[in-house]
């Protein structure tokens, strides 16, 4: 008989590791048509990461992230990225790029100052135009400002600024410091089907909910939560690695190394959960890694609504889950024997 | 050597290339075809997919002397200069792709479902990507993609 059950994962996860130098850096520079040009070492992987730093220079310049040209990932002419790993891109290199952008536009806005007969701190850029707070229609284009900044006051417009999340060293009596700059939340509910004669899981339903501060494209975000729940899909049920008494595994093509497909999907449902973190670029702190994280444990605990069978050792196979629903059963059995 | 002439992408070409040639490798080797992708080279993954006959195909499984006289189209023959195929464009606009290695594959994928079956269900696209292995998206917005493809194919829809 085919059993469902429910189970919640919950998680922390943290972002912009400190225990050691983690810096990204930046340079920014507002060209003479309004566009800028942002040069970061960071690896774009398909994740999105290039689109969101350009978002995070667009909104400080207030232009357009199609303004925004992007030179990524040659060491030869952009500076070292610590890496497009530990999800750490939109907040440690997004740092970066916001302070570098504020310093292009802080220029923007000594040379913008004297032309608009105000001080420099009673401009902002918007609307792809510096513009006097409050007074919008006192402005003039960015690239008007840009354009005067390198050829009438001789201060080009463009910052460069690194970034590297503040560390407090681990004491090595107490084990304690702050070994991560902020902190992401999730939790996860899944919804399965256990046959209980095969012991074989099928997941039907996953729902999402995941802060990562300011979700700054939040369709990326989704497609960063889907993306996490498939590999922890994989994990909880199907994905294994399997060695025989050399080490060497024995299962290392797709053929018996099962991931799931299309079918072996079950139908996601993405809550983003609002929130602003002070540190992060426009609030935001970082989704990659977590998303993976409470995908397992929702769905062993869902196993365990079902057939009421732990499970301890992933992935959750179909032998593994019969099993347990069989040692379960002796030992419910026992409980009712009377004692010798 | 074998000798084979084919129609790719609408246009007739010959090679004659070493007997266990498959056809990925002919692609990609001999008309430098270099879309349909290699992955696993041994039917798992279905970057390799292409279209024979209507049929969406490993091309890793299929050997370059078994399409001659056969129709084939692959990922290069979908954009034309002026514009994507409407199933590109749909998976463009839901970023439907990450890193995008299975990319070709999958589309090829949907659109062999989609010339066979212009209104398919949820499950049946499902059934149709099953065979094309993506590490990064958990297909769901690939699904949408091909679903929102298909009312604009349908004329349900204006494209984007």
């Amino acid at each position: 008989m085919k059993k469902r059950g429910k189970g919640m994962g919950c998680m922390w996860y943290p972002i912009g590791f400190t225990v050691m130098a983690n810096p990204s850096a930046a340079t920014v520079k507002v060209n003479e048509d309004g566009t800028a040009t942002l040069i970061t070492g960071t690896v774009e992987t398909g994740q999105g990461s290039l689109t969101v730093l350009g978002q995070i220079a667009a909104e400080e310049l207030g232009i357009s992230t199609d303004d925004v040209h992007v030179v990524s990932a040659d060491t030869d002419a952009t500076p070292m990225d610590t890496g497009a790993i530990a999800s750490r891109t939109t907040y440690v290199t997004g740092n970066a790029i916001q302070l570098a952008a504020e310093k292009a536009k802080n220029i923007l806005f000594e040379v913008a100052a004297p032309m608009l007969g105000v001080r420099p701190n009673q401009l902002e850029a918007k609307d792809r135009q510096i513009q006097v707070k409050g007074f919008p229609q006192s402005c003039l284009p960015i690239g008007e400002v840009a354009a005067h900044a390198q050829n009438g006051a001789g201060t080009p417009a463009l910052g460069s600024a690194s970034y590297n999340p503040p560390t407090v060293a681990m004491d090595p009596e107490t084990g304690q410091g702050k070994p991560f700059s902020t902190y992401v939340y999730a939790t996860q509910i899944a919804e399965v089907e256990v046959d209980e004669e095969t012991g074989e899981v099928e997941v039907l339903r996953i729902a999402a909910a995941h802060d990562c501060g300011t979700a700054i494209n939040p369709m990326l975000v989704e497609g960063q939560i889907q993306g996490g729940i498939s590999m922890g899909v994989g994990m909880a049920i199907q994905e294994e690695m399997l060695f025989d008494d050399e080490g060497r595994q024995i299962n290392p093509n797709l053929t018996n190394y099962i991931m799931p497909t299309s079918l072996d999907m079950p139908d996601l449902e993405v809550d983003i959960v609002e929130n602003f973190d002070p540190t992060g670029p426009f609030g935001a702190k970082g989704v990659g890694e977590p998303t993976a994280v409470a995908t397992s444990a929702a769905i062993c605990n869902a196993i365990y609504d079902a057939v009421g069978a732990r499970i301890y050792n992933l992935p959750a196979t179909a032998e593994k889950v019969l099993a347990a629903i069989k040692s379960k059963d002796r030992s419910d059995r026992q409980k009712y024997l009377p004692a010798e | 050597m074998t000798d084979v002439t084919l129609t790719i992408n609408g246009e007739e070409r010959s090679a004659s290339v070493p007997p266990e040639t498959s056809l990925l490798r002919l692609l990609r080797d001999e008309f430098y075809l270099t879309g349909s992708k290699l992955g696993c080279d041994v039917g798992d993954c279905g970057a390799c997919t292409v279209i024979v006959d209507g049929m969406p195909v490993n091309a890793c499984l299929m050997l370059a002397g078994q399409v001659d006289g056969r129709d084939v189209v692959t990922i290069e023959g979908l954009a034309t200069l002026e514009d994507l195929h409407p199933i590109q464009k749909a998976f463009e606009e839901f970023a439907s792709l990450q890193c995008g290695f299975c990319g070709p594959g999958v589309i090829i994928s949907a659109k062999g479902l989609l010339d066979r079956n212009p209104d398919p269900t949820k499950e049946e696209i499902k059934d149709a990507l099953s065979g094309n292995l993506c590490r990064c998206t958990g297909y769901t917005k690939m699904i949408e993609a091909v679903q929102d493809a298909a009312r604009i194919l349908r004329g349900e829809k204006e494209a984007a």
